[in-house]
């Protein structure tokens, strides 16, 4: 029964490492992205935190597809440069996901109680060394949790690459039925495959949550 | 006693919008003195104190520490608050760190002493308030009266000229609040010149060389302690004595 799978182990795992790669280089460049402009946002930096409040919006509107589709057509036709698919799903993978981490970064910065401020400015630490040492350091601990719940939305929204062309799991999978078609087992396993994918994911949260809790 | 005021608060006044919080405040205090604020919630106490250090800014009058006029733009604010030690009501530990950590933060980032040197420093501190033992223990894992004895430790770590307190043992349990007082009385043996906004009566006639008494954003008493404690001047002062004293 599961022949068809086994047939097809390589060419699968080799769509399984995809759909890996590109939600490593989504988190990274989302995680990234999305911290700078929560702290562009948070800090009320002029002209570049109303920007970064905009671009959050305007995101955060737009489908997942959508943004891919601009990645993969609109982009390199309106600055005129040749792209791949795995390219532009890689930067609108992380284009989309950082306004939401952005987002989850804010209100970790938010629940910073404003006396803490206070006690590292009385010792004569300057705002932005308190913001460094003190006030970011706790909001990134509390953000993991709502971080890694993104991580694992982004994890699973890669299978929208397909549609541009990726070889990513579903994509792999979609050509295999297409040959072979055995939709049950091939969709099933493609379905397993994710959950358990996620499931680590998310245990690795809550592992480095745990470890790095507050404590209180 | 040098009679020159390390502190001086001229006219001083604050509001928040249309609300006056702190109303042509004038307050002086000489190295070693201290001075003990006390008065009925919302009077204005916390805010007064806040203003010392810059932490509260304040609209008019001028506030001035060891000559340099706090809130000024050629004053280095920071510079100002690294010689004056902050102890909060509610401890302000930084909850991420340990104990030792938080005492050597300012430190290493302030008065760039090396890591060791602060170490050093933070543990000796750490034992004047009875803590060796808690050095590695975070926040949480501490009561209250260790957090706020953490949190004065922090305060000395710069070697401060003065010491403020906010209501220092107002968010604890009953039965820890002596062993803050023991450490702030030492503090007041040893001559630091502090200001304490406390309730704390018996901390007040013990230590204190003055004690200020507000009322609605005013300075309404300002007198030696014996003599405030014996016959305040004002009617308003009596109540309140009489309300926090009587049981």
């Amino acid at each position: 029964m599961f022949d068809v799978i086994l047939a097809n182990m390589p060419f699968l795992l080799e769509g399984l490492r995809m759909t890996l790669l590109l939600a490593v280089i989504g988190i990274l460049g989302g995680t990234i992205l999305g911290l700078v402009l929560a702290i562009l946002r948070y800090r009320r930096v002029p002209v570049l935190g109303a920007l970064a409040a905009l671009y959050i919006e305007t995101v955060r509107g737009i489908p997942l597809l959508v943004m891919l589709l601009i990645c993969f057509f609109a982009l390199p036709a309106l600055f005129s440069y040749r792209t791949t698919a795995f390219a532009a799903a890689s930067l609108g993978f992380s284009l989309f996901i950082a306004s939401y981490l952005a987002e989850e970064f804010r209100s970790g910065l938010r629940a910073v109680r404003p006396g803490l401020t206070q006690a590292g400015l009385a010792t004569g630490l300057r705002p932005g060394q308190v913001f460094r040492l003190i006030v970011l350091p706790q909001a990134i601990r509390r953000a993991i949790p709502p971080l890694f719940s993104q991580y694992v939305r982004l994890l699973k929204f890669t299978s929208v690459a397909s549609v541009i062309g990726v070889r990513e799991l579903t994509g792999s999978a979609l050509l295999v039925n297409a040959r072979d078609f055995q939709p049950v087992i091939i969709l099933g396993c493609v379905a397993l495959t994710y959950l358990v994918v996620c499931s680590l994911l998310s245990f690795v949260g809550r592992l480095l949550y745990a470890r790095l809790a507050i404590r209180s | 006693m040098n009679s020159l005021p390390l502190i001086s608060l001229d006219h001083v006044s604050k509001s928040y919008g249309a609300n006056p919080v702190l109303r042509d405040c004038s307050l002086k205090v000489a190295p070693g003195e201290i001075v003990v604020v006390c008065g009925p919630s919302g009077s204005g106490k916390s805010t007064l104190i806040k203003t010392i250090n810059g932490l509260e800014p304040y609209q008019s009058g001028t506030i001035m520490f060891e000559g340099k006029v706090v809130g000024a733009r050629s004053t280095d604010l920071p510079a100002v608050r690294a010689r004056i030690g902050m102890v909060f009501q509610s401890f302000e530990l930084y909850p991420h760190m340990t104990a030792l950590k938080n005492v050597m933060l300012a430190q290493t980032h302030v008065l760039k002493r090396s890591s060791e040197e602060a170490r050093a420093r933070s543990l000796e501190l750490l034992a004047k308030v009875g803590l060796s033992e808690r050095a590695h223990a975070y926040p949480a894992n501490l009561s209250g009266g260790q957090q706020q004895r953490v949190a004065i430790a922090r305060a000395l770590a710069l070697d401060p000229i003065a010491m403020l307190f906010d209501e220092p043992t107002s968010a604890l349990d009953p039965e820890m609040i002596n062993e803050v007082l023991d450490v702030m009385v030492s503090l007041a043996r040893e001559g630091m010149t502090m200001v304490v906004v406390t309730h704390e009566m018996g901390f007040a006639r013990r230590v204190a060389s003055r004690v200020v008494f507000m009322d609605e954003g005013r300075i309404v008493e300002d007198r030696p302690s014996a003599q405030f404690f014996e016959a305040p001047d004002t009617e308003r002062a009596r109540a309140f004595l009489s309300k926090i004293i009587a049981h």
